[in-house]
């Protein structure tokens, strides 16, 4: 099938069947957003590093302290670098494997667009201002929720929707994790901030739930939104881009549905080995690390069929830098969801738990699989969206990958050391059965460690800058423009 | 006046969602409801504006021969 671009949406073409328009012009927004707030979470992470490091760049006003700062940054990538990307190449993605525009219109999309930059920055803002639901992931007060459910929504029928008008009679895999990622969401989104707000003019509210209850239900939605935003979607996103960037096959389509099932069964129990020894209730702990360890085998499933999809087309490594990105993401997400599981355990827990252990871990995921995939994926849409021939240079995002790569290394080793380092600490006895270390001499102990994060965060930051000169580039440089294809034996007016 | 159906969808819930934020920021009691609610109005307002401008955009497009996609 050939793709043919007209104004801001693309023709599929293909014999005997009626023409259909894309509406590209909305996945360019969100490429655009992602890539800003890629910029914005990094350079908010550097920030708040180096006020671990060194405290005194809380510089002593509300408004910069790393409590306020701290869901600026984990929000920013999350939701907004993150929740970008994953619109955004939904959006791409299902229309070209339904073959069908999006449905609801352009009046639609654009409404989930700008109605879901205008939710990041306003609890941003509000964060900033000291408003907290103070649960983590789920800050945003009560009316800052309603807004994002109302968006949320209209973006489950804007999908949807698209899948019930498809031209084509199957529904891709990613389809099925891109839809378990915005109706899990959906679910946990409205299930956690269930709340009570002192008054509709006032931004505080109590949640339904109070006490161990109130913790579980926020580490169902805790552990599902890594399980269902930045694991389900994320995933749909390595089984369109891999195959596309590689020109294989998925290597077993087989193996991607039983991935898709096992992992979406397994993960919505996982929640509470967040609370191990805690006030929640024994069995509930077990449960919760059993199903974590469960989850190994989709996890390792899913890995083994993005790594093997490029069986055949090994040798495009060395030349195309973003399927380098997402094969990496990939070995990151294996190494992630093993990490993930050996810390449930709840022995294992007794040690990691509160450390920067959970740090390092989470960043291996955060970086490691999310913005990599993410940026394998951008690498390959912009010159596709802007309908330029190549990348500006392959040499840039070369570096890019390098540097990101070294960035993750020297965050998630320093933060291995210094977590393991904690744990220690605080369980180590003396002769007479006192605490041998105050907690102060552990915060002395692991200062060089973060210092070496913060160099680690830099290097992904510094990466980052990189992409997107070199995406700008892409966009407006002469030299990427696409070449015009003469027909076989015509010759250039006057050459 | 040929009027998409999504346009008019949703420029009047956006109407609504405007008029709900002047309310909240009529009546709050806290600096965040008061910007939020503001905020929200004048997202509606700019938002309508941008769908009026599309289709009249369209309109035009069509007008010349090109595609009404813009």
């Amino acid at each position: 099938m050939s793709d043919v671009a007209i104004g801001s949406g693309v023709f599929a073409g293909a014999s005997g069947r009626s023409a259909v328009i894309y509406n590209e012009a909305i996945v360019k927004k969100f490429v655009i957003a992602a890539m800003f707030w890629a910029i914005v979470a990094f350079l908010v992470g550097v920030v708040i590093a180096s006020q671990l490091a060194w405290p005194t760049l809380n510089l002593g006003l509300p408004f910069t302290n790393f409590g306020r700062l701290r869901p600026v940054h984990t929000s920013a990538a999350i939701f907004a670098f993150g929740g970008s990307a994953l619109i955004g190449t939904s959006f791409y993605i299902v229309q070209r494997t339904c073959r069908a525009r999006l449905f609801g219109g352009e009046a639609l999309a654009d409404f989930v667009f700008w109605g879901y930059q205008f939710f990041i920055v306003m609890a941003a803002l509000s964060y900033v201002m000291g408003f907290s639901q103070g649960q983590e992931y789920a800050e945003p007060e009560w009316h800052l929720d309603l807004w994002l459910t109302v968006i949320w929504v209209t973006y489950a029928i804007i999908f949807i929707g698209t899948i019930v008008k498809r031209e084509e009679p199957h529904i891709y895999v990613a389809n099925w994790f891109y839809m378990a990622f915005i109706l899990t969401i959906a679910v946990l989104h409205i299930g956690n901030n269930l709340a009570m707000p002192v008054s509709l003019f006032t931004a505080k509210s109590y949640n339904i739930a109070s006490g161990v209850q109130n913790a579980m239900i926020q580490w169902w939605y805790g552990h599902n939104a890594v399980g269902f935003f930045l694991t389900a979607g994320f995933l749909g996103m390595m089984y369109y881009f891999i195959p596309k960037a590689a020109g294989r096959p998925v290597y077993s389509y087989r193996l991607s549905i039983v991935h898709f099932w096992s992992l979406i069964f397994l993960y919505i129990w996982a929640g509470p080995h967040h609370l191990h020894w805690t006030a929640l209730p024994d069995w509930t702990q077990t449960l919760g690390m059993a199903f974590s360890v469960m989850l190994w085998m989709p996890s390792w499933g899913g890995m083994i069929n993005g790594i093997m999809t490029l069986s055949g087309a090994w040798d495009k490594l060395r030349t195309d830098p973003g399927l380098r990105f997402s094969v990496t993401a990939v070995g990151f997400y294996g190494m992630a969801t093993f990490e993930g599981p050996v810390m449930s355990i709840r022995d294992v827990n007794a040690l990691s738990h509160y450390t920067d252990w959970g740090i390092g871990h989470v960043h291996s995921g955060a970086l490691g699989w999310v913005a990599f995939i993410s940026f394998g994926a951008i690498y390959y849409l912009v010159p596709v969206l802007w309908q330029r021939e190549n990348l500006y240079s392959t040499r840039l995002a070369s570096w890019h990958y390098w540097i990101a790569t070294l960035g993750i290394v020297f965050y998630i080793s320093s933060m291995w050391v210094a977590g393991i380092m904690q744990g220690l600490m605080w369980r180590a006895y003396d002769q007479f059965g006192f605490l041998q270390y105050s907690f102060a001499e552990s915060v002395n102990a692991v200062h060089p460690y973060y210092v070496i994060r913060l160099l680690g965060g830099l290097f992904f930051l510094s990466g980052a800058l990189i992409m997107v000169y070199n995406l700008i580039q892409t966009v407006r440089s002469p030299t990427t423009e696409r070449r015009r294809v003469l027909p076989a034996g015509a010759a250039v007016a006057g050459a | 006046m040929d009027i998409e159906l999504s346009d008019l969808i949703v420029g009047l819930l956006m109407t609504v969602f405007g008029l709900l934020g002047l309310i909240l920021a009529a009546g709050a009691t806290d600096i965040e409801i008061y910007v939020f609610g503001l905020s929200l109005a004048g997202f509606a307002v700019v938002f309508v504006i941008g769908l009026i401008r599309r289709h009249y955009d369209k309109q035009d497009a069509r007008r010349h021969g090109g595609s009404d996609h813009v």
